[in-house]
């Protein structure tokens, strides 16, 4: 009966592997239900040990893990000195830290445990590959005949980002959860609408898509839903009566008309933001952009450790920038949740 | 830090990263996998030598079995090369969630591929034309204008191929990794490569008349390199390839979409190719099924097909050659059929 037990341990655990896998294909979060109903079946007693199994065969198979989405309670007026104690505790479960602990969603994404340098290895161009991948291009008349169903050109990197899926909802993302981030890292919709409008999107407008979605009428608002639901934004109302949520100085600061009754909605980031993408990386990824715009492109081409190459003014400037959009955020990015 | 195991979970970030990939653009990502890991521990001794692909491959997919997924490869009918995919092994329920598609479009998807599968004279290809119109059979709300963007989608996405003339077909992953549907699906319809025994639905066949060969077009081009007669009925071809008859889009007959195939599912007793019938009609070709005088006894059984048993291609095409009384209506499609008597 043991060795049963040891063998249906193992088939479960494949299972959850492939269910994971797939689930991540459709880019949505794996909800614990659905583990349940799916792998488990009756025998949800198990499912610690399950899981255990299956993130071993992630890591050692493809270098991956399941990871818990973590919700954090809204942000409320806060007391500096006791954020700063908060963000230096990182484990969640800490007893005595109610207000500011997050907890789990059960909803799991998948994500990349491979060495950070490893990573950035293999996103960089490399020639040799490049030279192979872009001959291969170049010979299929089918790829480039047709401008209906315009394939990326190769980068030449050994994971071929540039064939991600939708990389323009991906691109809008990031410059969405940059704004949260360097208001604060929540702003209200009336301030994000503002500035997307700024740059040409207001609510209907057509967010490109590549010809690998079905569907190609694709808003802006529907984008943001989208968003909302992946879990990657998180909209709140703020003020209602019936919540226990305070308003936000801040916030409330473009409201026209009377504060104290206004319900405002909110946008922060969701929870797989927080666990895919990470506050840091956003940082960079503005200090990168702001860095270069003031340069001017003297320090242009970024490669395999751009950093580490640059001068030293231009570090200067980029440590800076960091520190800013640190402060701005209100103080200790975080890493990956 | 990093570990020697490093290379195969990179390469297979890698490989998920591309869908398809030929197997040179394989091999170079294996060697640069190791290069990389390499390079952020220099004391790693990694086992790597480049004419061991084969024994990589295997490797990868003992650790690949457990999960029903594999490393597969297939020649692409069009270009000859050896194409290395992901793929998955075993069509359980959890596998169908791994589509971003609806469910209607899942449905579109299986419709276009039945018609690629049914299609006369060996084409296995349908016109764009073809494939718009089969929204109506398809149990889905969608407008032939979505349809234009989702075959789209299918084509950019690597399911479907469509030629310069616009005909949609089986694209190399396609036929990578739902080949045991297909041949489960469609068995008369499959064929074999005589010389490789793959699937093949693009290349040649034998010209004379009760010859069964069908070659790829680099099995065929292999052979030829050495022989100028059939394999198998041993005739000889000469120097001119003009003779023979192609498998795929070439062998595409204008008008042979007059009418609509369907695979109808009766209580009869076997199901063979009824297709051939068309096929002797229009080009005295020989029916890659050999009983063909049956199925003209077969037509007259047949019934409105609603019940379960094996599969029955019915015919609902204007010809003159079928005497028979009537044609059996397709169970799905009543609308736009024209009835016979």
């Amino acid at each position: 009966m043991n060795v049963d037990g040891e063998g249906d341990l193992e088939r479960k655990a494949n299972d959850l592997v492939r269910l994971a896998l797939f689930t991540e294909n459709k880019h949505m979060p794996l909800r614990r239900d659905e583990i349940s109903k799916k792998v488990m079946g009756s025998k949800s007693r198990r499912f610690g040990e399950v899981l255990a199994r299956a993130q071993q065969i992630l890591s050692n198979t493809f270098g991956m893990q399941l990871v818990e989405l973590q919700t954090r309670p809204a942000e409320e007026e806060k007391d500096k000195k006791e954020d700063k104690a908060q963000e230096k505790n990182k484990d969640k479960n800490a007893p005595g830290i109610k207000k500011k602990a997050p907890t789990g969603t059960k909803s799991y994404i998948l994500r990349s445990v491979l060495d950070p340098q490893l990573i950035k290895l293999a996103t960089v161009p490399d020639d040799d590959l490049l030279r192979l991948e872009k001959g291969e291009f170049d010979a299929d008349p089918e790829l480039n005949a047709e401008d209906e169903y315009p394939v990326p050109e190769p980068t030449g990197a050994i994971i071929a980002w540039e064939r991600g899926d939708q990389l323009q909802s991906i691109g809008l993302l990031y410059v969405v959860l940059s704004f949260i981030l360097v208001h604060g890292r929540s702003i209200s919709d009336n301030d994000l609408r503002t500035l997307l409008r700024r740059l040409r999107l207001t609510a209907n407008t057509q967010v490109p898509r590549d010809a690998r979605a079905s569907l190609q009428h694709y808003t802006l608002d529907q984008f943001l839903s989208t968003a909302i639901r992946q879990g990657y934004l998180d909209r709140q109302r703020i003020g209602e009566a019936k919540g226990a949520q305070k308003k936000r100085g801040r916030a409330s600061a473009t409201q026209g008309g009377n504060n104290d009754d206004a319900v405002i909605l909110e946008w922060r980031w969701g929870p797989r933001a927080m666990a895919e993408v990470g506050e840091q990386d956003i940082a960079r990824f503005v200090a990168d952009f702001m860095v270069e715009r003031t340069r001017g492109d003297v320090d242009s081409e970024d490669d395999e450790g751009g950093n580490a190459h640059e001068d030293p003014e231009t570090k200067k400037m980029r440590d800076g920038m960091l520190k800013g959009i640190g402060k701005a955020a209100g103080g200790n990015l975080a890493e990956l949740l | 830090m990093v570990s020697s195991n490093d290379v195969q979970k990179l390469f297979l970030q890698a490989v998920a990263s591309r869908r398809i990939l030929s197997k040179q653009v394989a091999a170079k990502i294996w060697y640069k996998c190791v290069e990389a890991v390499q390079a952020v521990d220099e004391t790693l001794e990694i086992e790597y030598r480049e004419n061991k692909w084969d024994e990589w491959v295997n490797r990868l997919n003992a650790a690949l079995e457990p999960l029903a997924i594999e490393f597969a490869h297939v020649f692409d009918e069009a270009t000859g090369k050896d194409m290395y995919a992901l793929v998955n092994r075993k069509s359980d329920e959890i596998a169908q969630l791994a589509s971003d598609y609806t469910a209607g479009e899942i449905m579109y998807f299986r419709a276009i591929l039945e018609q690629i599968m049914l299609a006369p004279n060996e084409s296995y290809c349908v016109s764009s034309l073809a494939a718009l119109r089969e929204v109506n059979h398809v149990q889905t709300t969608m407008t032939k204008s979505q349809a234009q963007h989702v075959l789209g989608s299918f084509v950019a996405r690597g399911w479907l191929l469509k030629s310069p003339k616009g005909r949609y077909s089986l694209s190399t992953r396609t036929i990578l990794e739902l080949q045991p549907y297909l041949r489960s699906t469609y068995p008369d319809e499959v064929l074999e490569c005589t010389i490789c025994f793959e699937m093949v639905t693009s290349g040649y066949a034998c010209f004379t008349p009760a010859c069964k060969l069908r070659l790829h077009n680099h099995c065929y081009k292999n052979h030829r390199r050495m022989r100028s007669d059939c394999p198998t009925c041993k005739v000889e071809w000469g120097e001119d390839d003009s003779k023979l008859l192609r498998v795929g889009e070439q062998a595409f007959k204008d008008g042979q979409e007059k009418g609509r195939r369907v695979r109808s599912v009766e209580a009869d007793e076997d199901g063979d190719g009824e297709e051939d019938e068309e096929q002797s009609q229009s080009q005295s070709r020989e029916p890659s099924e050999p009983s063909q005088s049956q199925t003209k006894v077969k037509k007259e059984k047949t019934t409105k097909g609603k019940g379960k048993g094996k599969k029955k291609v019915a015919e609902s095409d204007e010809d003159e050659e079928m005497e028979e009384d009537g044609e059996t209506p397709p169970p799905r499609t009543q609308g736009k059929r024209k009835a016979r008597s």
